[in-house]
């Protein structure tokens, strides 16, 4: 089959998952913002990994969608997890907690915030992982950016970061608001912290993906405060080989 | 009598609405949500309004048109989709396209690399902001390039920095064909195309009905999910009209009692 990866980058998991498919046999042409010309162009392929979910991938995505070509992973639901809002969605919508959203011009938000409103995160109203993430304890840790801010509740307590491969779940402390490549803690899995990953990736049906999640030291309750589509898995150390997973569970889905 | 939540930013509420405010004045109670003056809390759910009409297009009105979508039965003219659909102009020629409407080829490329048409016109690639278009043309043995200086400036640097391109094939035409949808109500002008004469409203009148047109218009605001829209056609040199833009929020003070017609169905939506 010839098959296209949309991917930021040229290495990384990306390169893992281009060499396992050609080993398969597949012709494979991995797409990044340099090569990408969103055209008829991309026509030529057989299906497609969006691998990356920049703006222009997922524009790419939504072409290849219109004109019947697959995306794997699903587009819609890839850009729902760019968008912020779309995710808080998403996790109410799971049956799971996430934490209270606001949104605003600055001085608005410093007017009208309480203070029992702090402490917040600052976060891309697109975007995810931990890029442009910020705590602001207070008003003035507020600064002008030209535009509305998006903003999250803080939710105190232990951070994890959960992987999942089809039914295997993979969960590790880590320190808050770093990204998925920080170093990490192995932890001795709870049923919660499972039940959590599973009802996530079951309700969207999903073959993969990952979960930042929370322990509110408060209430013992988990919160979901960032869901991500395609992880790197550069901290996944569970029984499989996550190259070899991903690349099955993709062309099955292809087959289907 | 009704209440109307009307979702604005400053730009439209100084420039576009005063008509339309003095017109529903007795007619619905308005209250006002400004993008630079609105709090956007997830939690709050409380929205008393009939009816809410968005007049902009700015990620804080978006996002509140979202919250009350999906937190309430309460209709919003036009839906938070619609709004991102057509200011992503990528988006919406992609999904034009699918549906059938003959749109002019597009493409968006690295800068640098050319699209796989001749002729094109550079246009921002996130219609999103309130300004106008500049745009700087070219013709050269027999090619014409435009380019819009907005697209170049949100490629190249600025806040956004894309470095990339979104082309649209070029249709020469001798008119540019207007078409505002209200409701099922559409109302038909033409004006001499705006890259030619950057005065609109100096050549705009209004025509006939052409049935090619609302044809088009009708499966156009249906696949995007629009209620209010303006669209706009050029027509080729062998009679194919091509729908070149599409707005989610028009400025009906450009149409006969366009205010009027606005508030009536707004009013009519809000009492269904």
């Amino acid at each position: 089959m010839k098959i296209g990866i949309l991917s930021k980058r040229n290495k990384m998991f990306a390169a893992k998952i281009k060499r396992y498919l050609e080993s398969e046999g597949h012709i494979v042409e991995l797409y990044t913002l340099e090569n990408l010309n969103i055209n008829q162009s991309l026509l030529k392929n057989d299906f497609y990994i969006l691998k990356s979910k920049h703006m222009f991938f997922l524009y790419a995505g939504y072409f290849l969608d219109g004109n019947k070509i697959p995306v794997i992973p699903n587009v819609n639901l890839s850009y729902r997890h760019k968008n912020r809002i779309e995710a808080h969605y998403l996790i109410k919508h799971a049956g799971l907690l996430g934490p209270n959203v606001y949104m605003g011009m600055v001085e608005v938000l410093k007017a009208k915030l309480k203070k029992s409103d702090y402490p917040l995160i600052q976060k891309p109203l697109m975007g995810s992982g931990s890029r442009g993430v910020r705590l602001i304890t207070s008003s003035e840790d507020l600064t002008t950016a030209g535009g509305p801010i998006y903003l999250e509740k803080y939710i105190q307590g232990i951070h994890y970061l959960s992987y999942f491969i089809d039914d295997k779940v993979c969960v590790y402390e880590k320190l808050p608001l770093s990204n998925e490549h920080s170093q990490v803690k192995a932890i001795e899995m709870t049923q919660d912290l499972i039940d959590t990953t599973l009802q996530w990736k079951n309700h969207y049906n999903m073959l993969f993906g990952h979960l930042d999640i929370v322990r509110d030291e408060k209430t013992n309750k988990l919160y979901v405060v960032d869901p991500g589509s395609f992880p790197e898995f550069s901290n996944w150390n569970c029984s499989v080989d996550p190259v070899k997973e991903v690349c099955q569970l993709i062309l099955n889905e292809y087959v289907k | 009598m009704v209440t109307l939540g009307l979702i604005i930013d400053e730009y439209h509420l100084e420039k576009k609405v005063s008509e339309f405010l003095k017109y529903m004045q007795g007619k619905a109670k308005i209250n006002l949500y400004v993008e630079e003056r609105y709090l956007l809390d997830f939690s709050n759910m409380n929205f008393k309004e009939d009816i809410f009409f968005i007049k902009a297009k700015g990620d804080v009105v978006i996002n509140l048109a979202k919250l009350i979508e999906r937190e309430t039965h309460i209709p919003i003219i036009n839906s938070p989709t619609s709004i991102w659909l057509c200011y992503n102009r990528f988006l919406n020629s992609t999904l034009l396209k699918k549906v059938g409407i003959r749109v002019p080829e597009f493409s968006l490329n690295p800068i640098g690399e050319d699209p796989p048409f001749q002729n094109y016109i550079v246009k921002n690639i996130r219609d999103q902001k309130n300004y106008a278009f500049n745009p700087l043309i070219k013709e050269k043995e027999g090619k014409i390039t435009v380019r819009d200086e907005r697209a170049l400036i949100e490629a190249q640097g600025g806040k956004e920095n894309y470095q990339y391109l979104y082309y649209q094939q070029f249709v020469k035409s001798q008119w540019e064909y207007k078409v505002y949808c209200i409701g099922d109500e559409l109302f038909f002008s033409k004006q001499i195309p705006l890259l030619i004469d950057p005065d609109k409203m100096k050549s705009r009148r209004i025509i006939k009905e052409i049935p090619e047109l609302r044809e088009i218009a009708l499966k156009a605001i249906k696949a995007v999910g629009l209620k209010i829209a303006s669209i706009d056609f050029l027509q080729s040199k062998n009679g194919d009209f091509y729908l070149t833009d599409i707005n989610s929020s028009p400025n009906f003070n450009y149409i006969q009692n366009g205010v009027k017609i606005v508030g009536d169905y707004l009013i009519r939506i809000a009492k269904a």
